[in-house]
């Protein structure tokens, strides 16, 4: 009883010391869900990911307590054919930072747990390679249709 | 089996590929022509053919379940963009777009229709649709189909779609899709193609410009 109060003690101390961690490394800014049509369980989040370290970070993987499933993705057009890559992998230059952004990356977001509409939030968690992740609220806006389509090579 | 699809897929987009230079050459000249008969020095972001292209018979479903075939893209012009409900980027994106146009447009809207062809019948139903479309814009139309019926329509306009995994839920697919928007003139057809990036002000602007040139 007495070790798993020093266990779950020493769980909590980690997760801190990771926030605060990742607080330091690396920060997020002008994130968004979009809200989906009444169809679609699959949502795309967007926002720019700084790096605030000398060294490059790499985001290895994405999750939320709010959807059954979440992975980085990057909208490609090639030959005016929109297609969704899956990205492994997501480096953030050292001292730089990575825009994400509609019709380019995203994060797909499958499967909410529960209906979205805008005014709501969601939590989503970032996890770099080194154990650092950085937990995010963002909110699920309505798009407004004064954004463009950009592609990139 | 596996290496015979992909090579079959990557003979698709080969195809597109080349349909989609020869698109981008003819809309050069045709963007030229354009400049000459209406002596603006103004740049078409459009593909404009230069002669409008007929669009063979093909016979589809709209979301209130009435049939949209030929006779349905004549008397107006029609925007045509090819997608699927469960799209989460570029086909949110571009509606939103297209929603803008029709705001912009106006009252000019009244002889433009927009229409929304699924690429994915397998999911989307009529009813489907409708609650689709009319969460962007109640007065946007959503088709569907028979697979090989869509495809009557999109082999000719060199649309092309492949359904590609995407979450935990088999359900849950994705589909690579032509992002293009197609514009149909109002004797029903193939005039011009807008490709990504777009945005409204450049769809009005050159749709605007393509109007006149046509009347």
């Amino acid at each position: 009883m007495k070790s798993a109060a020093i266990l779950l003690g020493g769980w909590i101390l980690l997760a801190i010391a990771g926030t605060a961690l990742a607080s330091q490394t690396m920060d997020v800014t002008g994130g968004w869900v979009r809200e989906a049509p009444p169809t679609s369980r699959v949502l795309a989040a967007y926002m720019q990911i700084i790096n605030l370290t000398d060294t490059d970070l790499t985001i290895t993987g994405i999750s939320s307590p709010d959807f059954d499933s979440a992975e980085l993705h990057r909208t490609a057009v090639e030959n005016g054919v929109a297609r969704m890559l899956p990205v492994s992998e997501l480096t953030i230059p050292a001292a730089g930072s990575v825009l994400l952004e509609p019709g380019g990356l995203h994060l797909m977001l499958f499967d909410p747990v529960r209906p979205l509409v805008q005014g709501d939030s969601v939590t989503l968690v970032l996890h770099c390679s080194d154990a650092i992740s950085l937990t995010l609220s963002v909110p699920v806006l309505r798009n407004t249709g004064e954004e463009h389509v950009h592609h990139h090579h | 089996m596996q290496n015979t699809t992909r090579q079959a897929t990557r003979k698709r987009f080969l195809i597109g590929g080349i349909i989609a230079v020869f698109a981008m050459l003819a809309g050069t000249w045709s963007a030229l022509q354009l400049r000459d008969r209406t002596g603006h020095v103004d740049e078409l972001a459009a593909t404009r053919f230069p002669v409008a292209r007929d669009i063979s018979a093909f016979e589809l479903v709209d979301h209130r379940g009435k049939p949209f075939n030929n006779a349905s893209l004549q008397g107006a012009w029609s925007f045509l963009f090819f997608g699927y409900t469960h799209c989460p980027d570029v086909c949110p994106t571009t509606l939103s777009v297209l929603n803008s146009v029709a705001q912009q447009l106006g009252s000019d809207a009244g002889n433009v229709q927009f229409v929304f062809v699924t690429v994915d019948p397998e999911r989307d139903s009529p009813e489907h649709l409708a609650r689709f479309v009319s969460y962007f814009n109640s007065d946007f139309i959503g088709v569907t189909g028979k697979s090989e019926a869509i495809e009557v329509l999109t082999k000719q306009l060199g649309v092309l779609s492949m359904r590609v995994a995407g979450g935990d839920n088999p359900d849950s697919y994705l589909m690579d899709h032509t992002a293009g928007v197609f514009l149909v003139d109002p004797d029903g057809k193939y005039h011009a193609v807008f490709m990504p990036p777009f945005t409204a002000e450049k769809i009005v602007g050159d749709f605007g410009k393509i109007r006149s040139a046509y009347q």
